[in-house]
């Protein structure tokens, strides 16, 4: 009884709810999308609370350096003698800030920027040569010569992440712009006389979505990638804070003396990683039913 | 061409076991689509046979179970398809019972199958040769005798230089050529069977006269017998011995062609031809017999006579129990219906409960300003793609076109594919930019397009597409297509509200649709909301491209009545464009005929029709299919060759290379290869641009 209450109220708050929107809530109703977003939540929570659960913080030196896995300390400890948990909790912190600051707004910059033709034609041509170049240079690269330029950190990662997935979104804003052009629906609108830029956001961004957001999901890995390689090489966010990226380039170092110093936070890279393509692979899956 | 003596015995359903001289004997035939715990019946209890030498047309409607039939009787259901029941006895051997191995052989060889788009069924990486050949040596031929019988093939479908084309590529032909080529390569392995699914609906009318006239001449070289499924009576009358009319998964009429088109004894059939407008048409200015309702979907069928919700004999009864296929009338005619194995006669013309329509020949006020004019009319759809450095030659799709369009009355634009007539609606409204000429917009000259002048020809000039699946963006409701539309002429709040009620009522749709999504709708239903998404403008102009050709045709007669009903209540003038041409004598009062980017005939709708002068509006008329078995014996007029391509027109006529009474048939007319002809006045109200009008009736 309470149930179908509750599924008919469900259908009511549905029925209301953008259609756009409600395919992209129903990856979150499949498997995948059930388990990345679950892992996900778990490692956002995490590193919410980092201060909570870690109220020492991610700094405090102890007098044994480098030892192995220990009830006491997960992880284990780092040369210095810090908790391996708490600093990849505290670097998962950086990752996180970093991703969700650059992916969103990298992909509706690029968006915006993929979309220019619509403005005038020369201009659409323009910003795509501009993406050519960007493509041009592999992450890593763009990253040095951002870090060359403002010296390493997180602005640095942040620029690097943001300019990187520019090009793919513009690329696919460009490329539904261009099909949505001759759709009939679109025609309508311009017969009818509604004005470019309404047609704009009515009738092609909202059909241009659906691969923007999936791609904006796969560039959350990337990101993470992209800060781990930044790092791993010396130019991401500058000890003592840690990053995962930073606590992989320590733990290479030590490789031969403690070989489990990278399991752990390899591991929080990974489920962050699984995480988010999970939730990739169930946006494509609901985007294109 | 048919064979009334050949018919089957009249009790098709019995399991009778003299199975007589049939090819093909289909019995009980089921197949099913597993959907989640449902399973669809797109084919259920279907039975007919198929003799020798016989041409059977499957008929039916989008959902019918038609193109699913011949899928089963080649055993080619995808999954979740799945044939579940009944049998499939081809010279007497089960197909359904083979493994998969034999039945492979028996494809090709004993039936083989022609698709409905030629493009989609070659393989376009592949010259046509190697394709036919592939199929000759999946049947064991040797490669080199393969590669003779290819050309030979080639050769018997009218291709002409056999021997070179053999060697080019799927994309080096036209349609009608390529419907040759996939028609060779089914022919291969000489089958005794062949089953063309819709093998002309991609082609226009005078190259479908081509290819049912190949059909016809290859069942009489090579004795094939050909099951053709088709969703139009005109090929069926044309082309066909025997048919099966499906509707809801199942027959519900089977019987000679003579029998089902004099007097069809099902009421869907009945129904469907009384709605269907011809080009004889006697009812001009009258509201068709439109069926109520639309085609059933197949994953919900009802209990009874899946027709019984839309059928004027409907009865208690028909709503619970599905009547079963049973003889009636003539030696061969079978119905499922209970009514007419009543005896109740099934007559073709329901009773006019309708209003006395205005006759079509009253005279309208004859206003001195068209509401749209369009004056030699140039557009160039060739130059827009520019390198850096050099620019492509115009290439003009529409070169000096003129027509106008007065309040209250529709102007008929028929032509091919490719004869301009979509670019020339397109300009007109500014979509496709202009490159000469003028349009002007009740009296006013707006052929630059600035934003004034778009803005006068977007509040008097409408489109309705033809495609009512791609016309309304499937996020947004009807409620948002219908208010952008209004909101530009400055309507909000209550008045909005208000105004979409309105329309709705206006195109016969329930309010409560307005908060629905197009996917919520059927086809007829979206392009009412596309014609009142149209009005909400206020136009006096609708443009109407193709509007009823994407529908179902049970479905037609409705819109084509609304039409004339808004036209009749709004004093709307309809720029009407189609390749239908009876549709377009139903809805004209003036007809205009496009060939090539030129019009080579203008004229009443009843002069062009009654009296063409243009050879090519001859040609028209005659390949245009007629559902009646009377037009069997007319002498058809078919076209050779195809479209010549705008870029570059023949000199002179532009028709010439095609022309039955030009150079090609009377070598001493060099003036059609040297003067463009004039578009002159001919006929009472007609005319034409011929050097030689008026020859050919």
């Amino acid at each position: 009884m309470t149930n179908i209450e509750a599924r008919s109220a469900d259908l009511r708050t549905t029925r209301r709810l953008n259609p756009t929107v409600a395919r992209y809530l129903s990856a979150f109703r499949r498997p995948r999308g059930i388990v990345g977003l679950t892992l996900l939540g778990i490692l956002v929570v995490a590193a919410v609370l980092a201060p909570v659960l870690f109220p020492g913080g991610y700094d405090n030196q102890g007098s044994t350096s480098l030892t192995g896995m220990s009830a006491a300390h997960p992880f284990g400890l780092d040369e210095f003698g810090r908790d391996l948990l708490t600093r990849s909790v505290y670097g998962l912190r950086i990752d996180l800030s970093l991703i969700f600051a650059a992916v969103p707004l990298s992909m509706a910059v690029g968006m915006l920027l993929g979309l220019a033709g619509a403005i005038s034609e020369r201009l659409g041509a323009a910003v795509q040569r501009l993406f050519d170049v960007i493509i041009g240079f592999p992450g890593l690269l763009l990253g040095i010569c951002l870090v060359a330029i403002i010296g390493p950190g997180w602005l640095a990662l942040f620029l690097t992440i943001l300019i990187a997935g520019m090009p793919t979104a513009g690329r696919l804003a460009r490329a539904a712009w261009l099909a949505q052009q001759s759709r009939e629906y679109v025609l309508a609108a311009r017969v009818l006389g509604v004005p470019k830029w309404k047609v704009l956001t009515r009738h092609i961004v909202p059909n241009a979505m659906d691969s923007i957001v999936v791609n904006g999901s796969i560039w959350m890995v990337i990101g993470v990638y992209i800060e781990a390689g930044l790092s791993i090489v010396g130019l991401g966010v500058q000890p003592p804070t840690p990053s995962l990226g930073v606590l992989l380039n320590n733990g290479l170092r030590f490789v031969t003396q403690a070989p489990t110093y990278l399991i752990g936070p390899g591991l929080i890279l990974v489920l962050l990683a699984v995480a988010f393509s999970l939730i990739a692979d169930a946006l494509n899956e609901a985007v294109n039913r | 061409m048919s064979n009334p003596t050949k018919v089957r015995p009249s009790e098709v359903r019995s399991n009778n076991p003299d199975t007589g001289t049939a090819l093909l004997r289909v019995r009980n035939l089921r197949t099913e689509f597993k959907v989640g715990q449902d399973s669809v019946k797109a084919v259920n209890d279907v039975s007919f046979d198929v003799n020798p030498g016989d041409v059977l047309g499957i008929v039916g409607e989008s959902g019918s179970g038609k193109s699913v039939t011949a899928r089963s009787i080649m055993r080619m259901v995808r999954a979740p398809g799945e044939i579940v029941g009944g049998s499939v006895e081809f010279n007497g051997e089960d197909l359904l019972l083979l493994p998969e191995r034999e039945m492979r052989r028996r494809r090709g060889s004993g039936v083989a199958m022609v698709f409905q788009d030629p493009q989609a069924a070659l393989n376009p990486v592949m010259t046509i040769g190697a394709q036919i050949i592939e199929a000759l040596t999946l049947h064991g031929t040797d490669k080199r005798s393969a590669r003779r019988r290819a050309v030979e093939l080639l050769d018997q479908v009218g291709i002409p230089d056999a021997a070179v084309k053999v060697d080019q590529y799927p994309h080096q032909f036209s349609g009608g050529m390529r419907q040759r080529v996939v028609i060779a390569i089914a022919l291969a392995n000489e089958p005794t069977l062949l089953i063309a699914d819709e093998p002309t609906t991609a082609l226009d009318v005078t190259i479908q006269a081509q290819i049912l006239r190949l059909l016809l001449k290859l069942r009489t070289e090579l004795g094939l017998a050909i099951a053709i499924i088709t969703h139009d009576m005109g090929v069926v009358a044309e082309m066909c011995s025997k048919v099966a009319v499906m509707y809801g998964g199942r027959v519900v009429e089977h019987g000679t062609v003579e029998q089902v088109l004099r007097r069809p004894r099902h009421p869907y059939t009945a129904a469907l031809l009384a709605a269907m407008p011809r080009l004889d048409d006697e009812r001009l200015g009258q509201p068709l017999p439109a069926i109520p309702g639309s085609p059933p979907d197949p994953s919900a069928l009802p209990p009874g006579c899946a027709f019984a919700s839309r059928c004027r004999f409907v009865e208690d009864g028909c709503r619970h129990d599905i009547p079963s296929l049973l003889q009636i009338g003539g030696e061969g005619q079978l119905s499922a219906c209970f009514v007419a194995q009543r005896g109740v006669s099934i007559d073709v013309e329901p009773a006019p409960d309708q209003v006395p329509a205005a006759s079509a020949e009253e005279s309208r006020p004859v206003e001195t300003v068209p509401a749209l004019e369009v004056q030699k009319l140039r557009v160039d759809v060739g130059s827009r793609r520019r390198g850096l450095l050099h620019r492509n030659p115009p290439v003009y799709a529409v070169d000096s076109v003129s027509l106008a369009v007065h309040a209250g009355e529709t102007l008929g634009l028929v032509g091919e594919s490719g004869c301009g007539k979509s670019t020339l609606s397109r300009s007109i409204v500014g979509i496709t930019p202009v490159a000469g000429g003028s349009v002007e917009v009740d009296g006013h000259d707006v052929t630059s397009m600035g934003d004034e002048q778009l803005a006068r020809v977007r509040s008097s000039v409408q489109y309705v597409f033809q495609d009512p699946y791609a016309s309304l963006n499937p996020r947004r409701t009807v409620r948002q297509s219908l208010a952008e539309a209004l909101s530009l002429r400055g309507l909000r709040g209550a008045e909005l509200e208000a105004e979409s009620h309105a329309l709705m009522d206006r195109v016969g749709l329930r309010r409560e649709y307005l908060d629905r999504y197009p996917h919520a709708f059927s086809g007829g239903q979206r392009q009412r909301i596309g014609i009142a998404r149209a009005l909400a403008r206020r136009p006096k102009v609708l443009i109407l491209d193709e509007p009823v050709s994407a529908l179902d045709m049970s479905i037609q007669a409705q819109i084509i009545n609304l039409l004339e009903e808004l036209q009749r209540e709004l004093g709307l003038g309809y720029l009407f464009i189609a390749h239908d041409l009876s549709v377009v004598r139903h809805l004209s009062d003036r007809v205009a005929v496009m060939y090539l980017g030129r019009i080579v005939e203008t004229g009443t709708a009843a002069d062009v029709y009654g009296h063409p002068q243009h050879p090519y509006t001859v040609a028209l008329l005659s390949s245009s299919p007629t559902p009646t078995v009377e037009e069997r014996t007319r002498e058809q007029i078919v076209l050779q060759g195809d479209l010549p391509s705008p870029a570059n027109p023949p000199s002179g006529c532009r028709f010439r290379t095609r022309c039955p009474i030009g150079p090609l048939v009377h070598p001493e007319r060099t003036i059609c290869a040297e003067q463009d002809p004039e578009l002159l006045p001919r006929r009472n109200t007609q005319t034409a641009a011929c050097h030689f009008a008026g020859e050919l009736i």
